[in-house]
């Protein structure tokens, strides 16, 4: 190869890793100084109290906040919601979009046009899908109480869904699991289309009912990209912010008590805390069940 | 499989080719049909209903809009509430829809410009820590905004950006650019390494490779990731929310959410300007949806 060196004293080898190098430095540089430094910072913040005043430097308290938090109920009540609105809205939004991808599994006229229907939830911007839900639950002109209580008397039509503390949450993740099932059946779709004919054909052959070759065929091929979108899932919906909050205030997950803390009360150093908190909890999610997805 | 099945199986299918009938035709049953047909129409009323409800409910006048029971096939219709949002009065929805549509054009321009480099540089350069590189933007996945936006204030303050679009433009480009980055590199491997090979060895320089066989080979993919990011972009309401502080500068979903806690029943109004701030997305969506779908193949964007 060195002989194919036109200029200067640097190998072909040398030259594209310095290119290499230049290519990647603007990203490197941007990702370092906007995502690590802030997240070295966030950690150093959550040992400190900052004061309200930019002038002056945050006091060091060591582990004051992480104590506080260990006991505070509403930490661990977060914690719990976080973690059952991220199971419940992933597991849903998962099978939801297996359902469609199986559905959308065969031929039929304007299946292009409807796939692309499908995936508006997951397209239109987050505003506009809150504020309609939210105009669809009001609890006096809805149409969603008007059908649920008054039409079917489901239950009693003064509750308002989005409001109600014990109701809240379970809206939240069903309106969550709507929005982001067309992600897990675009990513399952093309999986699904690419498992043989062949294999159904065998199957039916051998007189296997419908649901022995959903179980034997279908979910095996299907293992590792479920794997994948259940993980990506649970990682966004376990850091999930603005799609609560534009819904209801009252599902207080980690993300939302963190922003309250940080911007309702002002105490900068426990919020930077509780994120840490969630990052790790986060992390440590993602350690195991990569390990056990691996051998799954 | 046996010689004997795939004898039979050809037969039948030669069948179906002369006769012109589709595999589904042929084996379903009218019973599985019924419920294959009650499904798909279930699932796109799920769907889409709400986008009907909020097309419908922008159009109605106040008379029809609180009303029990609640209108479902319009008698009249009005255009009522897209002129008082196209109008000054009650908020400066124009601005916001600027405002946001500036951010998130300067946004995805940027993040595809420098992830377009950073990409090609990973994928397909060879480098010390190249690996470490590719890897750690995946990590990055999991660093989420709200364990940046307690630090990035306390930066965005420092730097005396605060209540400008300056602030959400560093941010977001950052936020979106592990993604890009991500998306592109994996396009990027997909391209077979010989075309570039071949044009090396007619004497063209890499630059003159990504420029002229690279990116041409990768348009799909750069339409895409444009896409995914100006969604990020006109989506993001955390940041938004905490740097933006005078209506000048608000954004759409900032703008929106001051609307509705500042006013009451107006949601004849907030769904006019709704589905004014979804057109831009659907209309780029449905242009270039097949761009779209084989992009999200090649990288999860977060949603």
């Amino acid at each position: 190869m060195a002989t194919l060196t036109r200029s200067g004293d640097r190998t072909i080898e040398e030259k594209e890793a310095l290119l290499g190098y230049a290519l990647i430095a603007p990203a490197l540089l941007l990702i370092g100084a906007v995502i690590l430094y802030p997240v070295l910072y966030n950690v150093y913040l959550s040992f400190t109290v900052v004061p309200l005043s930019p002038d002056q430097s945050p006091e060091w308290i060591g582990l004051g906040h992480y104590y506080s938090l260990f006991e505070s109920s509403q930490f661990w009540s977060a914690l719990r919601t976080t973690i059952v609105f991220t199971f419940f809205s992933t597991t849903l939004a998962t099978l939801g979009g297996l359902g469609t991808a199986l559905l959308f599994n065969r031929s039929f006229r304007g299946r292009r046009y409807l796939r692309g229907m499908v995936l508006l939830p997951y397209v239109a911007p987050l505003i506009s899908v809150a504020f309609v839900w939210r105009f669809m639950l009001d609890p006096l002109y809805g149409i969603f109480p008007y059908i649920g209580s008054d039409l079917l008397g489901l239950y009693s039509g003064n509750i308002d869904l989005l409001s109600n503390g014990d109701t809240a949450i379970w809206t939240v993740i069903l309106i969550d699991a709507w929005r982001y099932f067309p992600f897990a059946f675009l990513m399952l779709i093309a999986r699904v289309q690419a498992i043989p004919g062949d294999m159904y054909e065998a199957a039916k052959i051998d007189g296997a009912s419908k649901f022995a070759q959903f179980k034997d065929i279908t979910l095996p091929e299907l293992k590792y990209i479920l794997a994948t979108v259940f993980l990506l899932r649970w990682i966004w919906n376990f850091n999930k912010f603005a799609d609560i909050w534009l819904l209801t205030r009252r599902v207080d997950t980690l993300p939302i008590y963190a922003y309250k803390v940080a911007f309702a009360n002002y105490q900068h150093g426990q919020a930077a805390a509780i994120s840490m908190v969630l990052f790790l909890a986060l992390i440590v999610f993602v350690l195991a069940y990569v390990a056990w997805a691996l051998d799954w | 499989m046996s010689t004997k099945q795939s004898t039979h199986r050809y037969v039948v299918d030669s069948f179906k080719t002369a006769l012109g009938v589709g595999e589904n035709t042929l084996e379903t049953s009218l019973a599985e049909r019924v419920v294959f047909y009650v499904a798909l129409g279930l699932t796109l009323l799920v769907t889409l209903f709400p986008f009907y409800y909020m097309a419908l409910a922008s159009l109605l006048p106040e008379s029809s809009l609180y009303t029990l029971p609640p209108t479902l096939l319009p008698q009249d219709l009005t255009l009522e509430h897209y002129r008082i949002v196209f109008g000054p009065e009650t908020f400066p929805f124009l601005t916001y829809f600027k405002n946001s549509f500036v951010i998130a054009t300067t946004t995805a321009g940027a993040s595809v410009l420098v992830a377009t480099f950073g990409a090609y540089s990973f994928s397909r350069l060879d480098y010390r820590g190249r690996g470490i590189i590719s890897r750690g933007v995946l990590m990055v996945y999991m660093f989420s905004g709200i364990l940046l936006v307690v630090p990035m204030f306390q930066v965005i303050v420092w730097l005396g950006f605060v209540d400008s679009l300056a602030s959400l433009f560093i941010t977001y480009l950052v936020q979106t650019l592990p993604v890009s980055l991500y998306m592109l590199g994996n396009y990027f491997r997909s391209i077979p390494e010989e075309i570039e090979e071949a044009a090396i060895m007619d004497g063209y320089s890499r630059l003159e490779v990504i420029w002229k066989i690279t990116l041409p080979l990768s348009a799909p993919a750069i339409v895409a990731v444009f896409f995914f990011t100006f969604m990020i972009a006109w989506n993001e309401y955390l940041f938004a929310s905490i740097f933006l502080q005078s209506q000048g500068v608000y954004t759409l979903p900032i703008g929106i959410e001051a609307l509705a806690s500042s006013f009451r029943q107006v949601w004849g109004q907030i769904m006019a300007a709704s589905l004014l701030t979804s057109i831009p997305l659907i209309v780029m969506f449905t242009y270039l949806e097949k761009f779209m779908v084989e992009g999200l193949t090649f990288g999860a964007v977060e949603g």
